[in-house]
């Protein structure tokens, strides 16, 4: 019965060409426009990590005196002070955890064949990897002891091990970092992630770093923060010594807690810490504060998914209910006028429900055309995003979830606006049009 | 002599159909109102006088990545040999660039004790007295830095005494307009104000106060070096290409990068609100199509049912100009109600955008030119079908289907 009801739909839309491309048109663009904003949305905040997005908690301290504010909407500053950092990465608990920050090089071969290049380094610990699910093509993770002896090692991503060896494995081998020689021990795996949620303070969409290095080299190299280091007192600082010790924030700091338990048992750890750092003095607060949030609760916090495509989500969804009125206009006057066709088929024993089961797999006809024409406009709308945003040239892809959902909102888009015609048509009475014809 | 009775009635037999074309057109003027705000909004940001002629400036950052050169010494030839480039106006290396998105702001106190004293806070930057030059601004009060008081220094400790601020500024911190020649504080340091300069804007055109900028006669040499160049608009684009290779060909253990336009670099800054704009412009553009397309539809359907009574009226004398008057007349009433609705609703939206986002107040002149312009839409995708309607035969009427 269903392949009849197809055929049938088809024929009605060859019938009315125009109507009907009208009415595909509509459905298509409406569906286009909605997509390419729901896309970039849905890519915004999608969890970047979800296998782990509930274990791993961004720590965030309150070092300030009392009566300092923040612009986060709990008064925390996003990131750490360098001695905090280093306080808690020498705790105990939990077994996981990495201090983080920012820095860059000049990478080069120290020969005339590769002309030297800026690239953005992680300096951090050795369980970043492992803590962000990062896999390893060559070589491994430096080792605890080459952290603590500040052994000149780096992991290097894909890319660059493309640029700089060709792909092949080159651990063991060196590379030059400014004016220093480096050994390679690990090459990454491509690491594609749309959201850098490790780090949001410059840029969340930005690409994820090609070096990484062991945290213990800050202090030995005197590595610059290439990110934002705030401070909210004044402070002279003429040295690196002096900025090591200061009460600026320049670190992001990580935490893996597998369990509830972990997490109290850790936030029972970071409220003794912070009251035995009051005590000395450091500051001067009332209580203890500190901030714990997965990934999603970080992305959040941080606003990640910007003002701007709320509200263009928002919008575009008004602009598919102007494109459903558009179709139900027409569907009525479409259908309406078929009124005495149907009076033949009902006074032929059709009932009401095989009519409006026929008009509405026509409708889903019409919303499958428009969502497919539809799926095409988006990736037009996509592609111009790109264009004129490099930035979001990450974000602004269909994933597959959002090839499959096209469709679907189109048919079940066009099936709400096909409900009402169809009803109409199917109370017919059969009577009077046989009468008059 | 419109007819509008009647007209009303037959509206009211056929509900449905004009019900959605009404939902159409107040929706249509709910969005594009507040649509076209929005970008109107963010035109007037992005066209906003900045004070520095974009299209002569262009920055580069220098990484020194040896330690085996005087840096002070480098970056003195090198700002010389940029000064003698031909097309080049003026040269300075700077610790930040102005529109660039990135830079340092500080809180700049009226007094020296730092509690209770007014605060107010300001994007600054450090360079020589070419500075200003460079950045194709002068001071309209007041005097430029001299020579010797530039510092340019990687001792910290040595610490300017003088800066020129920006009128924003001086007046948010001495509203009363003595600012000049007096004192501010940037913790213990006192700084005389020696100059102004009328527009000047900081690094970040979003912040709230992105008035607020100050130029220190101080450059701390570092193997992290900005550059800001200004040069004939005309020869701009051509010395950009050459920068690297110049820069390489006299010190080699060294990266170029970031040459880029202070245009360049605003429009990178401000590449979101581009495309918000670029998206809205899209949207209304189709909106408004298809609300004319759904417009044309339903009276091509309309005719089309009444094809016999426009015979019959044909038929009875009714003219031409009658039978297109109806139409739209029709069309008039459906869309003078949608319009009336959608602009209520327009204006609850803006309300609705205003309180959740950070968006100024919708002005109700755009509700009005809006409708208008939605109605003029309207009329004209009525006209054509109605002029095929009024070319309908009365004949038509007499015929038996």
């Amino acid at each position: 019965m269903f392949v009849h009801y197809l055929d049938l739909a088809w024929r009605s839309l060859k019938r009315t060409p125009l109507v009907s491309g009208l009415m595909v048109l509509a459905i298509a663009v409406g569906i286009g426009i909605t997509m390419t904003s729901l896309s970039v949305y849905h890519m915004m905040s999608m969890d970047p990590i979800p296998e782990k997005s509930d274990t791993l908690f961004a720590v965030q301290l309150n070092t300030m005196d009392e009566g300092n504010q923040w612009w986060t909407d709990d008064d925390l500053p996003q990131q750490i002070t360098y001695k905090d950092a280093m306080a808690l990465y020498k705790a105990d608990i939990p077994a996981k955890k990495v201090p983080m920050m920012r820095t860059g090089f000049t990478v080069h071969m120290n020969n005339d064949q590769v002309k030297p290049f800026l690239e953005g380094t992680r300096v951090t610990g050795r369980d970043f990897f492992s803590m962000f699910n990062v896999s390893f093509k060559y070589g491994d993770t430096w080792t605890q002891n080459q952290e603590d002896t500040i052994a000149p090692v780096v992991v290097i991503s894909e890319q660059l091990n493309e640029k700089l060896f060709g792909g092949e494995n080159s651990v063991g081998k060196e590379i030059y970092l400014d004016d220093n020689s480096y050994q390679i021990v690990g090459v990454l795996n491509n690491w594609d992630i749309h959201t850098k949620y490790y780090d949001l303070t410059n840029g969340a969409f930005n690409n994820v770093e090609a070096v990484y290095m062991p945290i213990t080299q800050i202090p030995a190299l005197e590595l610059p923060a290439w990110g934002n280091t705030n401070g909210w007192k004044y402070e002279m600082i003429d040295s690196y010594q002096d900025r090591l010790n200061s009460e600026t924030f320049w670190l992001q700091f990580w935490s893996q807690l597998d369990s509830p338990d972990e997490k109290i048992a850790y936030e029972n750890f970071l409220t003794a810490y912070l009251t035995e750092q009051g005590g000395l003095g450091r500051y001067t607060r009332e209580g203890v504060s500190f901030g714990l949030r997965d990934v999603n609760g970080w992305l959040e916090y941080n606003n990640v998914v910007s003002e701007d495509n709320r509200i263009l989500v928002g919008l575009s969804f008004l602009f598919l209910i102007v494109c459903l009125a558009n179709i139900l206009g027409l569907l009525l006057g479409k259908f309406l006028r078929r009124a005495p066709e149907v009076g033949v088929r009902r006074a032929l024993g059709a009932s009401k429900r095989d009519v409006f089961k026929q008009h509405l797999v026509e409708v889903s006809l019409l919303g499958l055309f428009g969502g497919v024409i539809g799926i095409g406009i988006a990736q037009l709308g996509l592609w111009g995003v790109r264009e004129s945003y490099s930035y979001y040239s990450a974000l602004a892809t269909m994933d597959l979830s959002m090839l499959f959902a096209a469709p679907v909102i189109a048919i079940s888009a066009c099936i709400l606006a096909g409900m009402y015609p169809a009803w109409l048509v199917c109370k017919t009475q059969p009577a009077i049009y046989l009468k008059t014809q | 002599m419109f007819e509008i009775k009647p007209i009303f009635n037959a509206l009211l037999r056929s509900k449905a159909g004009a019900l959605m074309l009404l939902i159409q057109v107040a929706i249509t003027v709910a969005i594009v109102s507040n649509a076209a705000f929005i970008i109107q909004d963010r035109i007037e940001y992005l066209q906003q006088d900045t004070g520095y002629p974009e299209d002569e400036v262009f920055s580069f950052t220098v990484f020194t990545y040896s330690d085996d050169i005087d840096l002070i010494q480098k970056f003195e030839e090198n700002e010389t040999m940029l000064r003698n480039l031909p097309g080049v106006i003026n040269a300075v290396a700077a610790s930040e660039v102005p529109l660039s998105g990135s830079g340092s702001a500080s809180s700049f106190q009226l007094d020296a004790d730092p509690t209770d004293s007014k605060s107010v806070r300001a994007a600054y930057s450090g360079g020589d007295e070419n500075f200003l030059d460079t950045l194709g601004v002068s001071v309209s009060e007041g005097r430029n830095f001299n020579p010797d008081e530039v510092i340019v220094s990687q001792d910290l400790s040595k610490i300017p005494t003088v800066i020129i601020v920006s009128r924003a500024f001086l007046e948010e911190m001495f509203p009363e307009g003595n600012g000049l020649g007096n004192t501010v504080y940037m913790g213990p340091a006192p700084l005389k104000i020696v100059g102004v300069v009328d527009k000047m804007m900081g690094p970040w055109l979003k912040d709230r106060a992105a008035d607020n900028y100050i130029i220190f006669p101080f450059l701390q040499p570092n193997n992290f070096q900005k550059f800001i160049v200004r040069a004939n608009a005309g020869e701009r684009e051509a010395i950009m290409r050459q920068i690297e290779d110049i820069m390489l060909e006299d010190y080699n253990k060294r990266v170029i990068t970031n040459v880029r336009g202070m245009d360049e670099a605003k429009a990178n800054y401000n590449a979101s609100d581009i495309l918000m704009m670029r998206m809205l412009v899209v949207l209304i553009v189709v909106l408004v199509l298809v609300t004319a397309l759904g417009i044309f539809g339903l009276t091509v359907f309309n005719i089309s049912k009444r094809t016999k009574q426009i015979g019959t009226r044909r038929a009875l004398g009714a003219r031409k100009s009658a039978i297109i008057r109806y139409f739209l007349v029709e069309n008039s009433i459906i869309c003078t109600a949608g319009l009336v609705i959608g602009s209520i609703a327009a204006l609850y939206l803006g309300k609705a955008l205003l309180q959740e986002y950070s968006l100024p107040e919708l002005n109700n002149w755009y509700i009005v030119a809006t409708a208008l312009f939605v109605l003029v839409i309207s009329l004209l995708s009525v006209v054509m079908p109605a002029n095929k309607a009024a070319n309908i035969s009365p004949s038509v009427a007499t015929r038996s289907i």
